[in-house]
């Protein structure tokens, strides 16, 4: 479903991310990334979302080449198929948690009724509903966590991808996200997960760990 | 573009709720200086026509004399010289002029009136039918009369004369000039006792009214005489038409240099708003794309802030101006219009006078320049890579 063929990534003439990595994962798999700080898993992400483009090589996502694409092409590729949680979350503040959650769908100019249904579904589903009127900088870091999460899911994409989910949360909260993750694994998600906390290394439903190390796969 | 999305209205709404400070104060600037400008055109506009119709009662030409370069007198002689000309139906020789009131620091406008000379101004030409005013009389606009009852002349005032002795005028009635602001400080008075008062012989006057048949003669008949009386300075009502329509003109003093520095520091805010974007908005665009905004989705949510703001600042504004020019007659600006001409507005009424095409001139000065400084730093980072705006 996904792969990376011979795919580099340098954001300057010094600085390489990825050096002829070559990765294949298959629909359904949940697969941790593995590796420091500067190995290049956040970059492997940011390729296969579409948030940037490789300096070479290929990445293929359900047969389309997602390395190719215009950026029109690929933000809507990323709205219909991809949910990212990043690390900082990446929320809006200022705005409440329902806000946040409708993001990704305000330019699709959906009926009023159904960015509702679609809101409460997903709010509901990660347990965030009953603050679904809050801003979302007076949440928690768990709950901020949730609301990302939320909001990767809003459009029940096919692909998650998550950025060292757990860095900014306690060991409580770490578990409560690995429970989601399982539960989204059987819904025959496809999900990566970029970590270096060793909480994921050993999980049964994980499919594949995988080491990044200097841009490589190990 | 082709429709609105309320959502990405309502986002671009809350984007400026949630920059509550700063769009305040570009909503303060821009509406102050669209404010100021709108002002700019009212006020000329306004005055223009008002100046345009106080020349309906104005004599066709006007010739004062000068002695050295002085307003001098100007005597029974030169008008019966200028009769002869052909073309001029009639003449007359005028005495009026402004009395210094010292003690209340106010000026009035003395016009000699003679019943068989009727003036070209309807107005005042009905009040002397109605009352005979001999020489020890006078009538004098309700304004006056406030001010000499405040200075304790109910029914007189005392004329102080070039020998320092005073000539003591009865009041013998007042009248209500209404809109007629120019009319405001007039006192109308016998012509021979006007004399007295500005020490002019029985048959000199301060300048020569002549009314001709043929207007297109007008300016024909005005280099006429001046060729015939060098010192004079003869001003036809084309003159006058000409002088109104340019007091106010982009090239004049006053409204160039006030609209320059309104520009100039409308631009100062365009090209600071043009020249970048704060990095949490920037980290905002790049976090609606990371979630699958296009580039032309967030310009749109860009378009939808920048038109708010604009469009809201341009209103007010403009209201602003209207009640300032309109209502409040333009305290401040419009004295230094006033002062700045080289005509007697000093009472100027100020009506209504609306003018499309500068409301277009401010409009196209303004609003699309605010939107696309607000779009291009938005497109500049909405087309960089989401990953590297986030970073």
């Amino acid at each position: 479903m996904i792969e990376l063929k011979d795919v580099s990534k340098s954001y300057d003439a010094k600085t390489k991310a990825l050096e002829s990595l070559n990765l294949h994962l298959r629909e359904g798999e949940i697969v941790v990334l593995k590796g420091v700080s500067g190995s290049g898993k956040s970059t492997i992400l940011s390729l296969i979302a579409g948030l940037s483009k490789p300096t070479s090589g290929e990445i293929i996502v359900d047969g389309k080449k997602i390395s190719k694409l215009p950026d029109h092409f690929a933000a809507a590729y990323r709205r219909d198929n991809i949910g990212i949680v990043f690390q900082k979350y990446n929320l809006i503040p200022t705005l409440s948690v329902y806000e946040n959650v409708l993001l990704p769908l305000f330019p699709l100019n959906l009926a009023k009724e159904e960015m509702d249904k679609k809101a409460h579904s997903v709010l509901k589903k990660f347990s965030i509903e009953h603050k679904s009127d809050m801003l979302v900088k007076n949440l928690s870091g768990g709950e901020q966590q949730r609301v990302a999460i939320a909001r990767a899911n809003i459009n029940h994409p096919k692909i998650i991808l998550a950025d060292e989910p757990t860095a900014n949360l306690d060991e409580k909260l770490s578990l409560e996200f690995i429970d989601i993750l399982r539960e989204l694994k059987e819904k025959q998600r496809t999900i990566i997960v970029a970590t270096h906390d060793p909480l994921f290394f050993d999980l049964d439903f994980i499919d594949r760990v995988i080491t990044v190390a200097h841009g490589k796969v190990i | 573009m082709s429709s609105i999305n309320f959502y990405l209205l309502e986002y671009a709404y809350n984007y400026i709720k949630r920059h509550k400070n700063k769009n305040i104060f570009i909503v303060l600037i821009f509406t102050l200086l669209v404010a100021l400008l709108a002002s700019l055109f009212f006020i000329t506009a306004s005055l223009q026509k008002e100046l345009q119709e106080r020349i309906a009662y104005t004599p066709d030409i006007v010739i004062q004399n000068y002695r050295a370069g002085m307003p001098a007198a100007i005597t029974q002689k030169e008008l019966d010289r200028v009769l002869e000309i052909d073309g001029i139906s009639s003449g007359n020789l005028r005495v009026e002029g402004d009395y210094e009131f010292l003690k209340a620091k106010r000026r009035f406008h003395l016009l000699g009136v003679d019943p068989f000379e009727p003036s070209s101004d309807p107005f005042i030409a009905k009040l002397v039918d109605e009352n005979e005013i001999n020489a020890t009389e006078m009538l004098v606009s309700k304004e006056v009369l406030q001010t000499m009852q405040k200075a304790y002349y109910s029914d007189f005032f005392n004329f102080v004369l070039e020998d320092g002795k005073l000539l003591k005028l009865s009041i013998k009635k007042s009248f209500d000039p209404k809109r007629r602001y120019d009319l405001h400080n007039l006192i109308l008075l016998d012509k021979d006792t006007l004399r007295k008062i500005f020490s002019y012989k029985a048959d000199e006057g301060s300048d020569i009214a002549l009314y001709v048949a043929n207007k297109n003669e007008l300016d024909f008949l005005a280099s006429k005489i001046r060729l015939m009386l060098p010192n004079a300075k003869v001003i036809s009502k084309n003159d006058l038409k000409l002088k109104y329509k340019s007091l106010f003109n982009y090239d004049d003093g006053v409204f160039l240099s006030l609209f320059v520095i309104t520009i100039f520091t409308f631009f100062i805010i365009i090209y600071d708003k043009a020249n970048g974007l704060s990095s949490q908005e920037k980290r905002e665009i790049g976090i609606l794309k990371a979630i699958g905004w296009r580039v032309e989705d967030v310009l749109q949510a860009k378009f939808y802030e920048a038109a708010l703001i604009a469009l809201f600042s341009f209103v007010l504004g403009y209201l602003v101006a209207f009640v300032y020019v309109f209502y409040l007659k333009a305290p401040l600006l419009g004295k230094i219009f006033a002062d700045e001409s080289v005509l007697d507005i000093a009472n100027f009424r100020l009506d209504i006078t609306m003018d499309l095409s500068y409301t277009l001139l401010i409009f196209l000065l303004s609003v699309p320049l605010y939107i696309a400084a607000t779009l291009i730093p938005s497109w500049r980072v909405a087309t960089m890579d989401a990953d590297e705006v986030m970073r």
